[in-house]
């Protein structure tokens, strides 16, 4: 349990250094939505499940597709995945 | 097309023929249609979408839809990116149905009626698609509506107030004595004139909530006192009925961030409707608690409930449940959709449970005032920021 709030914990820490103090409720919202489970279960097979729907949302918020990227890049490294091309230009 | 997108290789994205389907498809759509890719940006628009914004293909696709596709509240500022439908519509993974305003390229809002939906392929989101149509022939109709409605109202209440000043002073014997006969007949016109001017005030906040014109003034308003004033208002009706009203009160003050007058009203009509359904000799309590830095308001009766398969149906407009039908035919099936209206005025969740022939508990929850320098006060300060922001 300890590790899955960790890893809630750093999906809300790497979102909240693009949305500011948004990114615990917008984290929150994604997770009960698109996985339909308590935010602080969340494995590291969800990050991944979750990175189109974040890609997604996130390119509403912003128009700076190299960060989407970045964001997402940093995530993916969260999922136990590899970073983007585009992210590792940043 | 789906087989087809099924049986290529592992990507995600329709190949040329698919495109030419695609283009006839928008092209053939009678609303207007524009759909993005995963980054947002506008890939496909047909004529009718391009009519309503008074863009050119060229200005559109491309582009980052928030920045081609401005949405705007009524009074014109912009609707925050966090709360358009495209982005709820990504977050939830469902789409979302709402009404807003386009601005149009020489700069005038456009209502339009919207439904965006996140494009799935095998179940992972690649886009979005937003059908639209401009609703402004149906706004000017609704406006034309509420107008009438609204002067048809005003000016019934000036012949009203007559009727009711004259029946009451006749009722309270300052013309001359009156037989029981007499008497008899006055009550029941003191009593139509009550009803007609309840519907009126009712048609009255309707027509005025539709058609933006009630102004919402928020302060520190201490929710017990008005409670207390709401009961004191609705004694007399209670009595009538033989209804038992009773509170549930914290002892700490209980004061909210919220519009008086708006507030009164849910309460008001809440409280009418309890004493309206419930059988003579029951119980009708109000109740105030506070929940984190929210204050929840019941009311509660023991009256004839709302049957569970009207209960998706309750706030609709002149919806009126199978069971008071037939008890009670003075009924508009406006009340509910009022108050509804009124808490979406204040942006106040507004819920209930019910069990027939047991009773009804309505609920509205308000947020707290801040205390002064307090943490609820540094929490609400920071979350306002936060929306700002995006």
């Amino acid at each position: 349990v300890e590790r899955q709030e960790n890893i809630y914990l750093s999906l809300v820490s790497i979102t909240g250094d693009y949305l500011g103090p948004a990114a615990e409720r917008f984290i929150d919202r994604q997770i009960s939505n698109h996985l339909e489970k308590e935010p602080q279960t969340i494995t590291k097979k969800d990050v991944g499940i979750l990175l189109d729907w974040l890609r997604g949302s996130v390119s509403l918020l912003t128009d700076n597709e190299n960060m989407v990227e970045e964001y997402i890049g940093q995530l993916k490294q969260l999922s136990g995945g590899k970073q983007t091309p585009s992210a590792k230009r940043h | 097309m789906a087989k087809r997108i099924k049986d290529s290789d592992n990507s995600l994205f329709p190949k040329a023929p698919d495109n030419l389907f695609i283009d006839a498809l928008f092209a053939s759509i009678g609303d207007g249609a524009i759909a993005t890719d995963e980054f947002s940006r506008i890939v496909r628009i047909n004529s009718i979408a391009l009519d309503i914004l008074g863009l050119s293909s060229s200005e559109v696709i491309g582009n980052w839809y928030p920045s081609v596709v401005v949405s705007v509240n009524e009074d014109g500022s912009h609707v925050s990116l966090m709360e358009r439908s495209i982005t709820k519509a990504f977050i939830t993974g469902k789409p979302v149905s709402d009404k807003t305003y386009y601005l149009h390229k020489l700069g005038h809002q456009v209502p339009v009626s919207i439904t965006v939906a996140p494009i799935l392929i095998k179940n992972r989101p690649i886009g979005a698609i937003n059908l639209f149509r401009d609703i402004t022939q149906e706004y000017e109709i609704d406006s034309m509506k509420s107008e009438f409605i609204s002067l048809a109202s005003h000016q019934l209440r000036t012949p009203l107030s007559s009727i009711q000043t004259y029946s009451h002073m006749l009722l309270d014997g300052f013309m001359g004595e009156i037989s029981k006969e007499q008497k008899t007949a006055l009550e029941a016109i003191v009593d139509a004139g009550d009803r007609m001017n309840h519907l009126t005030d009712t048609l009255l906040n309707i027509t005025r909530i539709e058609a933006g014109y009630m102004t919402v003034s928020k302060k520190d308003i201490d929710i017990k006192a008005l409670a207390e004033k709401v009961i004191k208002e609705q004694d007399i009706e209670a009595k009538a009925k033989k209804l038992s009203i009773s509170t549930n009160f914290p002892k700490e003050n209980m004061i909210a961030d919220t519009d008086k007058f708006i507030t009164k009203e849910i309460l008001t009509n809440l409280v009418s409707n309890a004493i309206k359904y419930t059988p003579e000799r029951g119980q009708i309590t109000i109740s105030i608690k506070r929940v984190k830095d929210e204050i929840i308001c019941s009311v509660d009766d023991t009256g004839i409930g709302i049957p569970k398969q009207s209960h998706e149906y309750i706030f609709n407009k002149f919806f009126r449940a199978p069971n008071v039908l037939d008890r009670d035919t003075t009924g508009t099936g406006l009340g509910l959709y009022l108050i509804k209206s009124l808490a979406e005025r204040i942006n106040i969740p507004l819920w209930f449970e019910s069990d027939e022939s047991k009773g009804t508990t309505f609920y509205f929850a308000l947020p707290s005032a801040a205390p002064k320098n307090g943490k609820i006060s540094q929490s609400r300060k920071s979350s306002k920021n936060i929306k700002d922001k995006i």
